[in-house]
């Protein structure tokens, strides 16, 4: 339960390697700097220049420990035969090669078909509201500002959430927070 | 059916036709339709608000 503190807990161990929906996402929420505590943040080359074309700002932040993985990973067969039945595209492809490599790391997307390519491989993995709500368990963020957070994702965000989902997510840390 | 005009890009549709060429498909049409099923499919809402759910879960309660 939020007890008022609002201390920011000790540096993760866990490599995060990023899509790149959850990068623009939190950088138009003002709030990139909510993975700045994980060990480091990988993203395949592709991702890098899909995140530049868009939305260059989300890289320009020397705080963060982005880091830019040039050249291709190699992927295993299963890998590459679920990426095309779910017809990934050539970011999320390097990104989830890149977890096969990192077993032990998270993987952070949006997208659900790369999530669920994720999951079959049995990877970590989460998104951009996860990464919001955890903000408040490892105190980066107090509950009244997540809550603020999540009204303006239809506001600031080209992230899409149905209204409702998202006003049943505010319901939600309103009474685990006692609001 | 429904007719609707978009833009794709150059690289893509070129990969299009030669998947008609080279027989795999009668025509851009089909792939263009199997494409959006198969989008569909995997961008169900119940499994986007699933992961959602699952995101606000871990987010209150995960460990790492």
């Amino acid at each position: 339960m939020w007890n008022g503190a609002y201390v920011e807990k000790i540096k993760s161990a866990i490599t995060l390697v990023c899509d790149a929906g959850p990068a623009i996402h939190l950088d138009e929420l003002e709030c990139l700097n909510l993975i700045k505590d994980f060990k480091e943040v990988l993203f395949p080359n592709t991702v890098w220049e899909e995140i530049n074309r868009h939305r260059p700002s989300a890289l320009k932040n020397a705080d963060l420990p982005f880091v830019q993985l040039p050249g291709k990973t190699p992927y295993s067969e299963p890998l590459l035969t679920l990426c095309k039945i779910f017809s990934l595209d050539a970011g999320e492809i390097e990104a989830l090669a890149l977890m096969e490599q990192r077993p032990q790391a998270m993987f952070l997307t949006d997208d659900a078909a790369a999530r669920l390519v994720a999951i079959q491989m049995g990877f970590n993995v989460h998104g951009t509201i996860g990464i919001l709500v955890r903000s408040i368990r490892q105190g980066q963020k107090s509950p009244e500002e997540v809550l603020d957070i999540l009204k303006n994702i239809p506001f600031k965000t080209s992230l899409y959430i149905r209204h409702s989902l998202l006003q049943e997510i505010q319901l939600k840390i309103k009474s685990e927070f006692n609001l | 059916m429904k007719t609707i005009q978009t833009e794709v890009p150059e690289q893509l549709f070129k990969k299009a036709q030669m998947l008609v060429k080279e027989g795999w498909f009668r025509d851009e049409k089909d792939i263009f339709s199997e494409a959006i099923r198969r989008f569909l499919d995997t961008h169900r809402p119940d499994l986007m608000e699933k992961f959602i759910r699952e995101d606000v879960e871990w987010g209150l309660r995960g460990k790492d």
